[in-house]
């Protein structure tokens, strides 16, 4: 269970150019459930998304994560949080490009210390289970968008998260590699895990998966979707 | 003021230290007053980002105090040329009022330094801050005396004339002067003082073993570990000095950092200064011991540092006992030179 209490972010706070992305959100995060962050552009949904996933830091507020609380931790332990607990998908694959698919996947586990052989054996029955095996061996540079999607997505999932955060997964795909993503979406919610997804796109608020809808505008909750 | 890279560097050090000891003190303050991490207040998140640059900080800037004690002894037997009558540091220091107050300071400063970032390191591996408030205000402690050295240390390298008459080491530190604290620890009889010093350094290992294997005597050790530092320091004008220089009156502890002593000094001090530091670090640490965020590390941390600290001095005793057993020197019975 995710918990945010009268999380706050401001931007370039005492300059000119302040903007206040998020204002006193409140909002408790079910765990196995599929939730989605729906709102316009700058409503402040990837500002969220990166709060809950320990990649930035509330201006005021805090994040509770299976009733820790996280938002205070010193770097080194946030950056564990991170490793282990959460796996990010992004709207751009974000693939490091002239290494393989492969060294792409097993890279988030490097910091961890797990046996090659071992993360190697994880990471080929990863890709294998999204149907890419045959593309590790593989430059990213050689990959269509909806297998490098699905590279990212197995990269996401090698230190076995239980949450998965998803900023506009779909945002470059098609509407047959979309209904294949929210298929693999389905698949995390049966594995058990809790999936975070921050979408404008009716393809992934209007999917049956969906648990929940959360709709966000200018920096706060405007209500939910049933 | 002689303008001298290595006063200019000294000045400099001192400043740099004093300025953003300072800085983090500002900072420190509102830490210990308005720290709640229960609170998901806006000030209370600045203060959370804030410790992490001031904890940064203050690492590199009680580094550079560890480092300006040799830099400032270095300085001190560097300028010994521009004053008559000095023949090492010892004469340098002596140029005018200033220049052993700062020496004393800067030692004690040196253990302030390494005892805060002990704490500093202890508090970094708990999730939760666990000595945050702790840090701080023994920051606000060290604060005045870095401030006080800055001080000292200006007025001492700022008031230098040159060719003043000093006077020299064998002057200080001589057996036959009867008065200073030097010439007193030099009439101090050799051979009791050598019991004394490996007496007291025995006592010390065997603590500092003991409580690596069963984790108790924690303070005892650290006791004994500043006892027996003091009693290094005094042993080294004692006897250490004479069985290095192969000289029976000859009890300086400055000309041992020279060149023609292999610049032996340093490394004798560099011991002995880090097993001080790591020895009373026990002490300082074990009230903590049970801070829930801290139980898992704390007592293996606290075993390394007492490990760490009879390591350091056991390295010291086996280097001072090659300088005595491979030294020409013979004192086989009790004279005062």
């Amino acid at each position: 269970m995710i918990e945010l209490v009268k999380v706050k972010k401001v931007f370039n706070a005492g300059n000119p150019s302040e903007f206040s992305a998020l204002n006193s959100i409140n909002l408790l995060i079910e765990e196995n459930q599929v939730t989605v962050l729906k709102g316009p552009s700058g409503s402040g949904k990837t500002t969220l998304l990166s709060i809950v996933g320990c990649m930035s830091r509330p201006t005021a507020g805090r994040v509770k994560l299976q009733g820790r609380e996280i938002t205070s931790l010193p770097e080194r332990f946030l950056t564990d949080i991170r490793r282990k607990t959460f796996g990010f998908i992004f709207q751009q694959p974000n693939l490091i490009k002239g290494i393989s698919v492969l060294d792409n996947v097993m890279l988030p586990a490097y910091p961890l210390g797990e046996k090659r052989l071992h993360l190697k054996t994880k990471a080929m029955k990863g890709l294998a289970e999204l149907n890419i095996a045959n593309k590790a061996a593989s430059k990213v540079e050689w990959l269509s968008g909806g297998e490098a999607q699905r590279a990212s997505i197995v990269r996401a999932l090698i230190n076995d998260p239980h949450i998965i955060i998803a900023d506009e997964p779909t945002a470059h795909l098609d509407t047959k590699l979309s209904y294949r993503f929210m298929e693999i979406i389905e698949k995390f919610k049966a594995e058990g895990k809790t999936v975070i997804i921050t979408s404008h796109d009716p393809l992934v608020y209007e999917s049956s998966m969906v648990d929940r809808v959360v709709k966000l505008r200018d920096g706060q909750i405007e209500g939910e979707q049933a | 003021m002689i303008l001298h890279p290595t006063v200019i560097a000294n000045l400099l050090a001192v400043y740099i230290s004093s300025g953003m000891v300072l800085y983090a003190v500002y900072y420190g303050v509102q830490i210990v007053r308005h720290w709640d991490i229960q609170s998901g207040h806006e000030l209370q998140l600045v203060l959370e980002r804030k410790t992490y640059l001031i904890s940064t900080l203050l690492s590199y800037v009680f580094g550079l105090q560890l480092l300006s004690l040799f830099l400032f002894i270095f300085t001190a037997d560097s300028l010994t040329p521009l004053f008559v009558g000095a023949m090492c540091a010892a004469g340098t220091l002596n140029v005018d009022a200033f220049g052993y107050p700062t020496l004393v300071l800067k030692i004690f400063n040196f253990i302030l330094a390494g005892l805060w970032l002990v704490l500093n390191y202890a508090d970094n591996q708990g999730y939760d801050y666990p000595l945050i408030k702790k840090k701080y205000l023994l920051l606000a402690f060290i604060a005045p005396f870095i401030i006080l050295e800055a001080i000292l240390e200006s007025a001492y390298f700022l008031g230098m004339e040159a060719d003043v008459i000093t006077s020299c080491c064998g002057s200080l530190f001589s057996s036959e002067r009867k008065t200073g604290i030097g010439s007193e620890i030099a009439s101090m009889p050799a051979l009791t003082m050598m019991w004394v010093f490996y007496g007291a350094m025995l006592c010390t290992l065997a603590s500092g073993i003991f409580f690596y294997l069963k984790g108790l005597g924690g303070y005892l050790y650290a006791a004994l570990s500043l006892l027996t530092f003091i009693v290094s320091l005094v042993s080294i004008v004692s006897f250490i000095s004479l069985y290095i220089y192969e000289l029976p009156t000859h009890h300086c502890p400055f000309c041992i950092i020279m060149e023609e002593y292999h610049y032996l000094g340093y490394l004798l001090y560099i011991l002995l200064f880090g097993a001080v530091v790591s020895g009373i670090g026990v002490a300082a640490l074990i009230p903590f011991r049970q801070v829930e965020s801290l139980q898992f590390m704390l007592s293996g941390f606290l075993r390394k540092l007492a490990m760490t600290s009879v390591i350091l001095y056991a390295a010291f005793t086996a280097f001072v006992t090659y300088e005595i057993v491979s030294s020409s020197l013979v004192i086989a019975y009790e004279v005062v030179y």
